[in-house]
């Protein structure tokens, strides 16, 4: 009967199932998603790597607004608008605390990023069949963003975990601080194999080259040089100065005298044009965090213009370049005013220098073709013109953040070399472009360094430099709080550490 | 009024009649019994005299009367007797009303029922006509107050917002806490949001609390199941019922807000003196600021002599809320042959919110067809369609009442380039909509190979699909300004598909052993796909977000997520001489989801009981009659992860490396998710192959009582769940390149008791007044979390900078952790003694206490590390409610009341106008409220604490149940009005609800209504 035959179907189908499903492993097969196990097997997964550990310096918690927050703030250049939080003015008014969302937000963001240098060190090397010379420009590159990170967090934070291999499993979590000299050691090999690994090519906007790590070490020889010898706070490690200005005049020197694809630039403005620098053959960019209007979303374009711009109400149009009378007008539009430019670094110019004159806008046209004079008191204040996108799509805008630049560079190599002729060259070099004459001959070394430093101030103001001089000088208090009447509470030399690596690594401790 | 006189003074003259015919006559009187509903009882027992009768299956019975006799007695064990006087009548009709459970009715306990009396675990139920008559978009919501231990919080008065289920307490951390939704015997998912099934088709919802009931349902029974159980086709002559409830909603607080345009204008002066601002850029000045005149505080009073007084005084209460109408209908009709029965209804629900333009409106239709094959097969299938449309959004009525609502060319008036308040704009051009369409189905076979062994297999198939659309002009939102026009369609779309196969055996051998043994297994298998098209930057904003392809900027973006689950089934009730009852339990659970070195979880369970009441000892104490112990042990799981979350996962992103290449993409390690508050991406994606289920070891001790043929019950339990194993997001250190990673560890613990109770204390011929309550305690303990002491959950609260609920070891889930406050600093030099630096430090500042420091005293300054500690649990001590009811012949009145006692809640909200008049000034020492200052970094603090506790009238209905045949056609009409959330006791900030969510942190949600609702219940 057929009632008979359907109990049959059933049970069998009952039997079918179970026995299908007991053997069945369960395993998970992921749709969408790239992992460990698909990863690192070709030369395009090689370059998209690094494509990944660069994307992190143009995020907002890093290149594109963090640092700038966490440099700028606490020195005499910049302070915030009324409202913009706690923590920017915890850092404005230098009494930063463990909880500083700020300090959290760039710690974050700089490990992330050696998170994936670390990945690109550690498994670029086993990409089977790829051409040697690709392989060691991706790897020298994967060391150079491994040591810029470093060397911000000891910059910034002092003594930090050191994390050099990739994190698989949890249990490589815990990690203890290491000291500084052990994080400059790992900064300065990190950067000696970039420079070896590297081409001096420049292929692309926005990657490092043979070049840049030579910059960055310069720079990192002069830190620790001038840390050292002015008996900065954690530099005690540092023995012989002189032997350190050696090594930071001879890695300036490469940049400065020895390759073609970097150079100064003649005219102020040049130097922060998107249209001039992204495009020219050589121009002053070593090395930029690097965005395009056509992004999809902040991080891929930039924002930062806007930190600097103030909203006065309307479209702002400034001429290109005041110090040309038959220069044309460019529309910049308005920005949040969230930055404000504070009245001790703005009249501390010579009246005459064109980085005041040239590259801080104190007056603006408004829509109606009428000029508005901004006050250095005033809720819309002169800013700098450094970060600007004529060419802007809404808030969407090209402005690289600039983290190597050869002027920068020119400056190391005055400070190392001290008052030598080609020492003196250099400064002056910067101080022509600027409108300004000479340095006086005959400086005492520490009075040519000292002038140097003050250049510095100048030529570099709000590229996020001023305060890593004024530590490695030791003069946070001298210029700071003596000149400039600031007050410091903590963080004086070394921010604290976030209060969430202290709760979540079982081995810090503050 | 008239005709009532009338119909009185003809019933009295009928009586008279009466009395004087009856002499020794006997005759046939006849009728239908039916319930509260309109549906006939079958086997209720009537008495006239000596002679007794019984109802059949349409509920008709026939009896004979004897001429003395004056009245017939209804009775029907769990409902209420009824009599009711003969009048000389031959057809007597009756309604029987009742909520109690007879103890012979089957409770639904998955894969089968059992005899209420033969329940050995934790197991409530309730019927779905004891629901609250009111507007609810999700069933969920209704069973607030009802079970014990079931605890419903719902946080937002928003239509088709939700509701936070919690049976027994959080058992997770971070994974979910929701119970299992099983409708008709297929698991849904998470409760929250049971928007597909139309209250008025709730035949019965089943509440597994223990382990030994929720064990059935293994990995997903942790957390406690609630089994809904839709109305069934029943044969007979088409039954039609139609329910109508139309409703009328108020704000149920007076939102607190700035009631005159000068005090507010002068605290925002002093604010922003305070904050530090120069005093020439003071807000209202009467200058212009980006473009718009504010004006001065004199103008504001009139008191300047060059302008006239300010006009302007715009009251956003009035114009962003309303008293929203709602309707809801449903149709249904039911009846059928033996063989083929059926039963179906539609609904139309629409609720209106407060806030304007704020609606949601849902279809329902419901399909259950029963077909017998033969004498050993039955087939059937049961459909839902559902579909809802939610359009519009919470709107803030909080904005400055000295500005209009539009400008002098009859454009929003924005108060600078960056004001994107104006809450009629918003209502007015933001595109919110989402539309939901679901389809659920169930087909069974059920074979029954002889009287005592059957299989059934049932295949259900469940679909639902979500569409979201957005539009944001440029001028009305931030990120609509931001992205130059904001538009989007965001899809989302869900398969489960489930076969379920078990047999039933139930024999009872020898008279004394009833064994009843469920095996089987199951297969289920789940599929979500997303995907959302975003544009930004359009030319205009006409055509919204219907053609994403003109935008100049696109972003796509899809998923899929899949998880496949296997399990094997099984349950044995073996009841010795109907006195000992044993239940042993047993589930494996096999799911993609799990871990490489995981895969296959067993949740076994066991239970006893035994019915004193049958015992002989007791048979002389005849008025119990139920008394029942029952204990239980047992395992269950929550496998509350996603999918793919034991593996690692890397991150995307792209890079611009020159005009030549463009953006070039990128992949590698750590899994941008979502963004907290300050706009950090919070970055997972590190595996873990050990990642597997949590598991909860409990047991149960339980009592029922039941005197006097149920007419006064109690129920009471005592449990105790440890959970360990506890899947969370680890927060690790950031300096890895990772926020967070998925592990199990940890250990939870709740204890509890619960006590339900139900008393008829008067069943008299026309008067009925039964009370019944429910309370429950639950005690919540964190006991470890590997490495961690404490952990912060929810989000980063930008006011505060912190996480404000914590799992902290040794305290309750989610408590509160911060600063502790006192009161407001005097002086200058009170602020410093207190540790306080800057302008923390400063008279009318918050005085936060230095409770220690380094090394363990305190240290003279106040720091996260040693001055934070618990400052609040925001889980209720207990839970309680209790209702009434009282019906006198036809007019029956019921009140609910519901209550939570001992929770505290974070006020975020705390500084409110009414509060900030009373701020601390030079001249008015206030040590409650702080100074003005726009630019105070509050701490989090206990300065935020407030006693949660309060008492609310839920519902309070009145109904009228017209005589049965009054119209010709028509068996039932109920008339009935309901008030919800009627009144509310409590301490707490008088401008909100004190009901917020799980986390206990006023977060200033949509406000709650107060419901005044009119229903009509009509049977032909």
């Amino acid at each position: 009967m057929n009632f008979n035959k359907i109990i049959v179907g059933l049970c069998l189908s009952a039997l079918i199932g179970g026995t299908f499903f007991s053997c069945s492993k369960l395993s998970e097969e992921p749709y969408g998603i790239v992992n460990s196990n698909s990863f690192y097997k070709t030369a395009d997964d090689a370059v998209s790597g690094l494509i990944y550990a660069y994307a992190i310096l143009p995020e907002v918690g890093y290149y594109s607004r963090g640092y700038y927050i966490i440099t700028e703030l606490p020195t005499e250049n910049l302070t915030a608008k009324s409202d913009a939080g706690q923590a920017n003015f915890e850092l404005d008014q230098l009494r930063t605390t463990s909880t500083n969302a700020d300090l959290d937000n760039l710690w974050t963001y700089l490990y992330r990023g050696i998170a994936r240098a670390n990945a690109v060190i550690a498994n670029v090397p086993n990409v089977p069949n790829m051409p040697e010379a690709d392989q060691n420009q991706i790897i020298g590159e994967g060391y150079f963003l491994r040591a810029l990170h470093y060397f911000n967090l000891v910059r910034l934070f002092g003594e930090v975990p050191l994390r050099l291999e990739p994190l698989v499993e949890a249990e490589q979590i815990p990690a203890e601080k290491s000291t500084i000299p052990q994080i400059y050691e790992v900064i300065i090999n990190d950067l000696k194999q970039g420079e070896a690994l590297m081409t001096l090519n420049k292929n692309f906007e926005g990657r490092a080259n043979r070049a840049a790590a030579q910059a960055l070490l310069a720079k990192v020889y002069l830190h620790m040089a001038s840390s050292g010898s002015s008996n900065a706070l954690g530099y005690d490690f540092v023995g012989n100065a002189d032997l350190l200005y050696q090594e930071a005049l001879t890695y300036a020197d490469k940049v400065v005298n020895q390759q073609q694809v970097f150079n100064f630039t003649d005219i102020l403005p040049d130097i922060w044009n998107t249209e001039v620098y992204k495009n020219a053959a050589v121009s002053e960019h070593i090395f930029d965090a690097a965005v395009d209007r056509t992004g999809e979303r902040e991080g891929n374009y930039s924002k930062l213009p806007n930190m600097f711009l103030p909203d006065p109400g309307f479209v702002m149009t400034i001429p290109y370049n005041p110090s040309d009378p038959n220069s044309s007008m460019i529309n910049i539009g308005r920005g949040w005013n969230h930055f404000q430019m504070e009245a001790a670094h703005f009249d501390s110019y010579n009246d005459s220098d064109k980085r005041k004159t040239d590259l801080i806008v104190s007056q603006v046209v408004n829509p109606d073709g009428n000029t508005i004079e901004l006050g250095i008191n005033d809720f819309s204040r002169p800013f700098t013109r450094k970060f600007i996108d004529p060419l802007r799509d809404a808030d969407k805008m090209s402005t690289n953040s600039p983290i190597i630049r050869f002027s920068d560079i020119l400056l190391v190599y005055a400070e190392a070399a001290g008052p030598t002729v080609e020492g003196y060259a250099a400064v002056n070099k910067i101080r022509t472009r600027a409108g300004l004459g000479p340095l006086p001959a005959n400086l005492s070394m520490s009075e040519f360094r000292q002038a140097v430093i003050e250049e510095r101030a100048y030529e570099l103001a709000f590229e996020g430099n001023r305060l890593f001089d004024l530590r490695r000088t030791n003069t946070m208090q001298k210029i700071l709080v003596e000149k400039y009447g600031k007050s410091i509470t903590s963080g004086a030399y070394f921010f604290p550490i976030p209060q969430r690596e202290l709760d979540a690594n079982p081995l810090m401790k503050p | 009024m008239r005709r009532s006189v009338l119909k009185t003074c003809a019933a009295f003259c009928g009586m008279l009649f009466t009395i004087q015919m009856a002499v020794g006559q006997s005759r046939q009187v006849s009728g239908v019994v039916r319930d509260s509903e309109g549906r006939p009882l079958a086997g209720v027992t009537v008495k006239a005299g000596g002679q007794t009768a019984t109802t059949d299956q349409a509920g008709t019975y026939r009896i004979t009367v004897e001429g003395a006799t004056a009245a017939l007695t209804f009775t029907s064990v769990g409902l209420q007797p009824l009599d009711v006087a003969v009048n000389n009548r031959e057809e007597i009709n009756a309604v029987l009303t009742g909520t109690a459970v007879d103890l012979d009715d089957v409770v639904v306990v998955g894969y089968g029922g059992v005899k209420k009396s033969d329940l050995t675990g934790s197991v409530a139920t309730l019927k779905g006509s004891d629901l609250n008559r009111t507007p609810a978009s999700s069933v969920d919501q209704l069973l607030q107050g009802k079970i014990p231990g079931v605890q419903v919080a719902i946080s937002s008065g928003q239509p088709g917002a939700g509701a936070t289920v919690r049976i027994r307490g959080n058992s997770s951390l971070s994974g979910s806490n929701a119970p299992l939704v099983v409708v008709d015997g297929f698991p849904w998912g998470d409760a929250g949001d049971l928007k597909q099934i139309n209250p008025d088709d709730i035949e019965s919802i089943e509440v597994l609390k223990d382990a030994s009931s929720a064990a059935i349902y293994g990995s997903r029974g942790a957390n406690g199941v609630i089994m809904v159980t839709t109305k069934k086709a029943r044969a007979g002559t088409p039954r039609i019922t139609l329910n109508t409830l139309h409703t009328l909603s108020s704000l149920s607080v007076k939102p607190d807000l700035w009631r005159d345009g000068i005090e507010e204008a002068v605290y925002a002066n002093e604010a922003a003196r305070n904050g530090g601002t120069p005093l020439s850029q003071l807000p209202y000045l009467g200058e212009v600021r980006s473009g718009v005149y504010f004006p001065s505080i004199a103008e504001l009073r009139g008191l300047d002599p060059n302008k006239p007084q300010w006009s302007t005084n715009t009251d956003w209460v009035n114009l962003v809320y309303r008293n929203p109408f709602s309707q809801n209908y449903t149709l249904g009709i039911d009846g059928g042959s033996d063989n083929t029965k059926y039963s179906m209804s539609g609904n139309y629900y629409k609720e209106e919110g407060l806030a304007i333009k704020n609606a949601y409106d849902k279809y329902t239709g419901r399909l259950n067809l029963d077909q017998k094959v033969n004498h050993a097969i039955s087939a059937g299938t049961n459909i839902i369609l559902t579909y809802t449309n939610n359009t519009g959004q919470n709107l803030s009525a909080g904005r400055s009442r000295i500005f209009p609502v539009y400008d002098e060319n009859g454009n929003y008036f924005r108060t600078s380039a960056m004001d994107f308040g104006n809450p009629i704009a918003i209502a007015n051009e933001v595109l919110n909509k989402s539309k939901t369409i679901d389809v659920l189905g169930t087909l069974f076979f059920n074979v029954k190979f002889t009287e005592w062994l059957q299989f059934r297999t049932q295949l259900s198939t469940k679909f639902g699909n979500a569409v979201g659309d957005v539009y944001e002009p440029a001028s009305v939102t931030f990120r609509g300004y931001e992205n130059t026009g904001y538009g989007a369609t965001n899809n989302f779309n869900n398969n489960e598909l489930v076969n379920e196969n078990y047999l039933t055996l139930d024999k009872t051998f020898h008279d004394i052993h009833r064994l009843n043994v469920v095996g089987g297994f199951s297969l289920q298998n789940s599929k979500t796909r997303t995907s959302n098209l975003m544009g930004m930057n359009f030319v205009n904003d006409n055509l919204q977000n219907e053609n994403l392809n003109s935008a100049k900027t696109k972003v796509i973006s899809n998923g899929l997520s899949a998880s496949t689950l296997h399990s094997w089934f099984g349950r044995a009730n073996y009841a010795l001489l109907d006195k000992y009852l044993v239940t042993v339990t047993g589930r494996a659970d096999g799911s993609t989801k799990f871990g490489d070195n995981n895969k296959w979880a067993f949740f076994p369970s066991a239970a006893i009981a035994w019915k004193l009441n049958e015992e002989s000892f007791m048979s002389d104490i005849s008025f119990f009659s139920e008394l029942k112990m029952r204990a239980s042990y047992g395992l269950t799981g929550n496998q509350g992860i996603s999918p793919y979350q034991t593996l690692d996962r890397f991150g995307s992103e792209r890079y611009y490396v020159g005009a030549q290449n463009g953006f070039m993409t990128g992949f590698g390690p750590g899994l941008a998710g979502a963004n907290n508050e300050q706009g950090l991406t919070i970055v997972g994606g590190l595996g873990n192959k050990s990642l597997k289920w949590e598991t909860t070891t409990s047991y149960d001790i339980g009592l029922d009582i039941g005197l006097m043929d149920q007419r006064f019950t109690v129920t009471l339990d005592y449990y105790n769940k440890h959970t360990k194993d506890l899947l969370r997001t680890r927060t690790i250190a950031p300096s890895s390149g990772f926020d967070q990673q998925w592990v199990n560890d940890g250990e939870i613990s709740n204890r509890g008791f619960e006590l339900g109770f139900n008393a008829h204390i008067i069943q008299q011929d026309d008067l009925f007044w039964s009370v019944g309550g429910n309370f429950a305690l639950n005690r919540n303990k964190v006991i470890a979390m590997g490495e961690s002491d404490r952990v912060v959950t929810g989000s980063l609260i930008e006011m505060v900078r912190q996480n404000i609920n914590h799992f902290i070891i040794g305290q309750p889930m989610y408590a509160f952790y911060g600063y502790r406050a006192n009161g407001i600093i005097q002086s200058l030099e009170d602020g410093i003694e207190a540790g306080l630096t800057g302008a923390e430090a400063l008279p009318g500042e918050i005085k936060y206490m230095d409770i220690s420091g380094v090394n363990g005293e305190p240290d003279g300054t106040i720091d996260p590390t040693y001055d934070r500690m618990v400052i609040g649990d925001p889980t209720p001590n207990f839970i309680y409610s209790f209702n009434t009811s009282l019906s006198y012949k036809r007019i029956d009145l019921s009140a609910q009341f519901y209550g939570v006692y001992g929770n505290d809640i974070f006020d975020l909200q705390k500084m409110t106008p009414s509060r900030q008049i009373q701020r601390w000034t030079p001249d008015n020492p206030s040590n409650l409220y702080p100074r003005a200052n726009n630019t105070r970094g509050y701490k989090a603090s206990d300065f935020f604490v407030e006693d949660g506790s309060f008492l609310r009238l839920q519902n309070l209905t009145v109904g009228y149940n017209f005589r049965p045949g009054l119209v010709r056609g028509i068996s039932t009409i109920r008339v009935y009005a309901s008030g919800n959330n009627l009144a509310t006791f409590t301490k707490f900030n008088r401008g909100f609800d004190p009901e917020v969510g799980i986390d206990g942190i006023n977060w200033g949600n949509y406000p709650r209504p107060r419901a005044y609702s009119f229903g009509l219940t009509v049977g032909f």
